[in-house]
């Protein structure tokens, strides 16, 4: 691991002014979107982008990590009908407050990335899903997005060639759920956002039963990087595995909660102690979770030399997601912790399927009586058999997000939650 | 998303079917929208949001404005409506306070700011002020998590690292019929070197 | 021919059918709720979950890889599949609850999943005995719940429309209901509101679910979310018996079940047929057991004087030479007599054999065609069951104007079902003084103004064919009995529970349900022989037999034929002319 102190940050680099296109342009942005279009040595054929975003193996910021070149090969050919790539900026995995950085502070390299996706992907339209609670955000995306129009960098003849391309931004009104990739085409169809059943793969039949690709915004807004210096630049940062800068988000009880960018493969202590500065009030590290609510929690004994990559994480019991690391202090009640995220599951399932609509309120109900000291060791019993009921018997993985923190808290902090419980020797069957 | 704007768009309905009506002006923005989707169902979200900045909320009638104006079935725009938490399907009060209370908020005292409104309102959350000023809500995650506690006014500005004195100030400002400025959060440096906490990208 | 192992028996199979599809064409049983053939399957219950795998090959030899055992390898997908929206492929193994016990557990644990939330009120739910939750719960389902927290609640008894009602805390989010007025009705009347497992069906505000087929939604519900608000606290289902038969409202010949207790239809449901309805009727056609239990025309009537406000009851005997009399002393030539498309392909060809050889002439009829009125589904224009088996029998058809003056010019006028007055078509002036012999099921307007009425079996009663607007004869069965019938003796009568153990001491029978009436062939029988002639029709049958021997078209058209085929296309060259 390079020295993190001296990471020049790509994302959103210390430049002041830089959500001004004509700044942006200043410091090379376009530079990458004008290569693909006319320097036809470097970039033959947008097949040949494809190639090197797939060599870069950006891997998905918005939870599942998948490569983003290879998800764009999956586009079938060209049949001259329309085609779409959708951005999933509805960010709302609790922890996660990434996207709107790259929004406010660097909104064109966003929109270069998606751009440049499009060419590589012989898209026909954009289409940006912003969460509705952002509309400070969307504001300013408006802003940009209408800029960029201006200066010929969308719509028709970008930049002088014959490629075209719009950008339509859409807001959401409040659902967690439609961060769910397919839960957002529907969402973006009007409709209410309901998971599709899989397959069809979007890939195949998307927006409008037409091919789509679905990404992350802060995975977009890595492709002009790539274009510009190259897949070996990109895979020269942080972990191997999982190469390149990451906006980590930091909540919770430290000093200095925030989004920072720095390498993949941050080692946790050093996010923790130094990045975010320490604990808050000296207390003692108990916990985190490392990648949003749905990632399974880690006590502090196992932070010692874990590193956020996906593989590391995967290793230690959990998961990369989406890099919002929530830090929980000495004090931190466990219990109560893990009855909140369950509450917010059981808010956000779009009820669709069966153990989902069910089970996360079951899950949030037995928590609540265990937080009021009414639950007994049955319960818990009860919570982990629920959980194996959900995982993995559902449309879309919410169910799962749901599940994971259940299973994985209780696991790992039985002996709290034991000790709000009354005995019980009954088995739950 | 003044509820005084509800004044100017809310009159006798031209079709007979609605107590709203959308101004002209708004009818052909929605013709523009329209233009950005290959189906017209696509801008349901768009012009139920339209429809709640212009009359404070969504509630069945304008539900059924949104319905006729795109030529849906009103089941559809209710069923949509409904899936969503930030359209109003009742009247609020003239500000809406969404306070969140979920994970990072919950660990950095968002119950307690709640709380504090609760009592500083004299409501309960999901309630009204009698004089119509204030709704105070629970909000799910907010996407501000490193910087909580925090609460959304309205559905539009984020207010952020709430105190209990910020959030007098807060109310006073929305009383006198004054909105909080975006709050612009830098992003630190992460140099060790520097403790400076305040620099960003756009603070030079 | 690809083929596939289903519980370790191989099956070959063609094209690409869903896999519960096939299982089930299969007799073998995989539970479901939210699917249904005829609709998109959102795979949202998360019942029809099975075990899915599929051969290994070799990609360069094509050769299937083998085990250490020489067994062939199985890639077996991460986890269970649902089989509702699984395509079929060559080389797939397929393990149901049969043979995989995590199968079995993923069912049991979806149904604990469901019921928490459910209501146990099953005692006083008017789906208990056909629910296919109940029996799924019964088969699949835990031994009990664990589920010692408060229940969600949701709104109960709702009004949805003038004929269902919700109760939107049985509901279990299967999404039929929504999906048939989106996809089959299209009329766009349901939605689900709200989010999570506050979920429920419902109309917009503020409107009314009364699309004409919105009843399907009751039969469609896999619990007792919709039911009709007719029917609701009526009867348990294993009180009544389940009959065929055709729905009699229009021209469809849409395919029901008449389901009866004590002889009254409590409530008509669609009965499967892909050539004619598929799974679906009309609200309307639901509506005919007014037309089966109220109103019917009991006992001969007479009016003792032309002025007489009303008619008194007589006796068959009187009734029948009373007819004898009004004929004989009338000139044949004053006589008009009258078929009906309302009345089946039996009673019109009795009618007019009865006709021809005694009143000398041959019967006419009129249409009832009312134009616009019909949709692309299953409203149809032609308002009468039995149309075209009027033109097949080659009874005259006449326009309104021909008709009127027919009955003009008459001063006896025999006729058969139709109510003329209803219809707009007479006016009592126009019959005063003529002697109208009416021949129906109801209390018609046509009964009341007529000088003699004889009551007749209507279409639940008897046995007796219908063809409808696409020339497809298909035929009914006796739900109901009548005085002179008798289920046990009947053998193509049902026998429910409480027919068969009900007594006339207890509640459970009341004889005035049986209506005093016979069929029309046996009618005209009786009345032949006053006259010397012998014509003998005991059933239904007989007089489609004696037609089928005389008209090519009804050639080979027997019950067991109609019962076989769903019903017979008659498509012979005589019948497409008469329909031209």
């Amino acid at each position: 691991m390079s020295d993190w102190t001296t990471y020049e940050p790509v994302l959103i680099p210390n430049i002041a002014g830089l959500d001004r296109l004509e700044t942006y342009r200043k410091h090379g942005g376009y530079d990458a979107l004008h290569a693909v279009l006319h320097d036809q040595n470097t970039w033959p054929d947008p097949a040949s982008v494809v190639q090197e975003v797939k060599e870069a193996n950006i891997r998905g910021r918005g939870g599942a990590g998948f490569n983003a070149g290879l998800k764009w090969s999956f586009m079938p050919p060209v049949d001259g009908g329309p085609r779409y790539l959708a951005c999933n900026g509805d960010e709302s995995e609790p922890g996660t407050f990434k996207d709107r950085k790259i929004f406010e502070y660097n909104p064109f390299l966003f929109i270069e990335g998606a751009t440049i996706a499009a060419y590589a992907m012989s898209i026909t339209s954009i289409y940006v899903y912003i969460r509705g609670e952002y509309r400070s955000w969307i504001h300013k995306m408006e802003k940009a997005v209408s800029d960029a129009y201006d200066a010929g960098l969308l719509g028709q003849n970008i930049l002088g060639s014959d490629f075209s391309v719009d950008l339509v931004l859409h807001s959401g009104a409040g659902a967690y759920i439609c961060g769910e990739e397919t839960s957002l085409l529907e969402s973006l169809e009007g409709k209410r956002g309901y998971p599709r059943v899989k397959p069809p793969f979007p890939a195949q039949r998307g927006l409008w039963g037409r091919p789509t690709t679905i990404n992350n915004i802060e995975t977009l807004s890595n492709v002009p990087g790539v274009i510009r210096n190259g897949a070996d630049w990109f895979k020269s940062i942080g972990a191997e595995s999982h190469p390149g800068p990451i906006l980590y988000g930091i909540s919770g009880h430290v000093n200095r909660p925030g989004v920072y960018e720095l390498p993949s493969g941050m080692p946790v202590m050093t996010l923790i102690e130094e990045v975010a500065q320490g604990m808050r009030n000296g207390k003692k590290l108990k916990a985190i979770i490392p990648g949003g609510s749905s990632t399974p929690i880690l006590p502090a004994k196992d932070l010692e030399d874990l590193t956020m990559d996906a593989d590391a994480l995967r290793g230690a019991g959990s998961m990369m997601g989406t890099a919002g690391m929530v830090v929980m202090d000495e004090d931190t009640d466990i219990v109560e912790t893990l009855w909140r995220i369950s509450k917010f599951y059981h808010h956000e399932s779009c009820g669709q399927c069966t153990p989902c609509r069910e089970g996360t309120g079951w899950l949030e109900k037995i928590l609540e009586k265990v937080v009021t000291g009414q639950g007994t060791t049955r319960d818990l019993d009860l919570l982990l058999d629920i959980t194996s009921q959900m995982e993995g018997r559902t449309i879309c993985a919410l169910a799962d997000a749901a599940a994971w923190p259940v299973r994985y808290t209780i696991s790992r902090f039985r002996d709290e939650f034991e000790a709000r419980c009354k005995p019980s020797l009954i088995p739950v069957g | 998303m003044s509820q005084k704007s509800s004044d100017n768009g809310a009159s006798l309905s031209q079709n007979g079917t609605s107590a709203y009506t959308f101004t002209k002006e708004q009818l052909a923005e929605i013709e523009v929208l329209k233009t950005k989707y290959p189906e017209v169902q696509a801008v349901t979200l768009p012009v139920l949001w339209m429809a709640q900045d212009t009359f404070g909320h969504v509630d069945p009638e304008v539900q059924r404005l949104v319905a006729y104006t795109l030529d849906l079935p009103e089941s559809h725009v209710h069923g949509v409506a409904e899936f969503y938490t930030q359209y109003f399907k009742t009247p609020k009060g003239k500000h809406v306070l969404d306070v969140c209370t979920c994970l990072s908020c919950h660990l950095c005292g968002g119950m307690d700011t709640l709380g504090y409104l609760e009592n500083k309102l004299g409501i309960k959350a999901g309630e009204t002020t009698p004089d119509g000023e204030f709704t105070l809500q629970e909000a799910e995650c907010l996407g501000a998590c490193g910087y909580a506690p925090m609460m959304q006014i309205t559905n539009d500005v984020y207010v952020n690292h709430l105190t209990p004195e910020k959030v007098d100030q807060v109310l006073d400002q929305l009383a006198s019929g004054d909105t909080p400025d975006f709050e612009s959060i830098p992003m630190p440096l992460v140099s060790t070197t520097s403790n400076n906490e305040a620099a960003g990208g756009s603070d030079e | 021919m690809a083929e596939i192992v289903i519980d370790g028996i191989p099956y070959s199979f063609e094209g690409k059918p869903k896999l519960l599809d096939f299982i089930l064409s299969k007799n073998k049983d995989v539970p479901f709720f939210c699917y249904h053939p005829s609709m998109s399957a959102p795979a949202n219950c998360r019942m029809c979950m099975v075990k899915v795998g599929q051969y290994v090959k070799n990609r360069e030899t094509g050769d299937y890889e083998l085990d250490d055992q020489g067994e062939r390898r199985i890639r077996w997908f991460p986890k269970l599949q649902t089989s509702c929206n699984m395509d079929m492929m060559d080389d797939m193994i397929v393990h149901t609850h049969e043979t995989d016990d995590l199968v079995k557990r993923a069912h049991k644990d979806t149904l604990e999943m469901i019921l928490i939330n459910h209501p146990l009120d099953c005692p006083i739910c008017d789906q208990a005995g056909e629910c296919p939750l109940q029996i799924q719960t019964y088969k699949y389902g835990p031994e009990g719940s664990r589920f010692e927290v408060k229940k969600q609640h949701k709104p109960k008894h709702v009004q949805l429309g003038p004929r269902v009602t919700l109760d939107a805390e049985r509901c279990i989010n299967c999404t039929r209901c929504t999906r048939f007025t989106d996809e089959i009705s299209q009329s766009h009347q349901l939605t689900i509101t709200r989010r999570g497992d506050k979920n429920h069906p419902t109309t917009a505000p503020g409107t009314v679910f009364d699309d004409p087929y919105s009843m399907n939604t009751i039969d469609l519900c896999p619990v007792g979310a919709l039911t009709s608000t007719d029917f609701r606290f009526k009867a348990r289902v294993w009180e009544m018996n389940q009959t065929p038969g055709l729905d009699i409202t229009n021209g469809k010949g849409v395919n029901v079940d008449l389901w009866t207790r004590d002889n009254v239809v409590l409530r008509i449901t669609p009965r499967h047929n892909p050539h004619v309805n598929e799974y679906w009727m009309t609200d309307k056609g639901r509506d005919a057991i007014h037309l089966y239990n109220e109103q019917r025309l009991s006992t001969p009537a007479i009016r003792l004087h032309p002025n007489d406000s009303s008619l008194v009851m007589t006796s068959w005997d009187n009734a029948y030479q009373t007819t004898q009399e009004i004929v004989e002393s009338t000139d044949t030539k004053q006589i008009l007599v009258l078929g009906s498309p309302y009345a089946s392909v039996e009673e019109n060809g009795a009618w007019m054999q009865f006709s021809e050889s005694i009143l000398k002439q041959s019967p006419s009829y009129t249409t009832h065609i009312e134009k616009e009125s019909g949709d692309d589904f299953l409203l149809v224009d032609d308002q009468a069951p039995n149309t075209y088996g009027c033109e097949l029998l080659g009874l005259k058809k006449r326009t309104k104007a021909a008709f009127k003056k027919a009955v003009a010019e008459a001063k006896v006028i025999l006729s058969l079902h139709d109510d003329y007055i209803e219809r707009g078509w007479l006016s009592e002036e126009e019959i005063k003084g003529k002697t109208w012999i009416y021949f129906g099921t109801n209390h018609t307007q046509m009964a009341k103004a007529a000088t003699l009425t004889i009551p007749i079996t209507c279409a639940v009663e008897h046995t007796a064919s219908y063809v409808n607007v696409d020339q497809r004869i298909q035929r009914t069965y006796p739900a109901k009995e009548t005085k002179y019938t008798n289920r046990r003796l009947d053998l193509e009568m049902s026998e429910g529970r409480l027919d068969r153990f009900g007594t006339k001491f207890d509640h459970w029978v009341n004889e005035d349900h049986k209506v005093d009436c016979k069929p029309l062939w046996e009618i005209v029988g009786d009345l032949s022989l006053l006259w010397g002639h012998t014509l003998s029709y005991r059933h239904g049958r007989d007089v489609l037999d004696a037609l089928a021997s005389n008209i090519p078209a009804l050639e080979g058209v027997t019950y067991q034929a109609m019962d076989d085929q769903r019903g017979i296309l008659l498509t012979s060259s005589e019948t497409q002319e008469a329909s031209s």
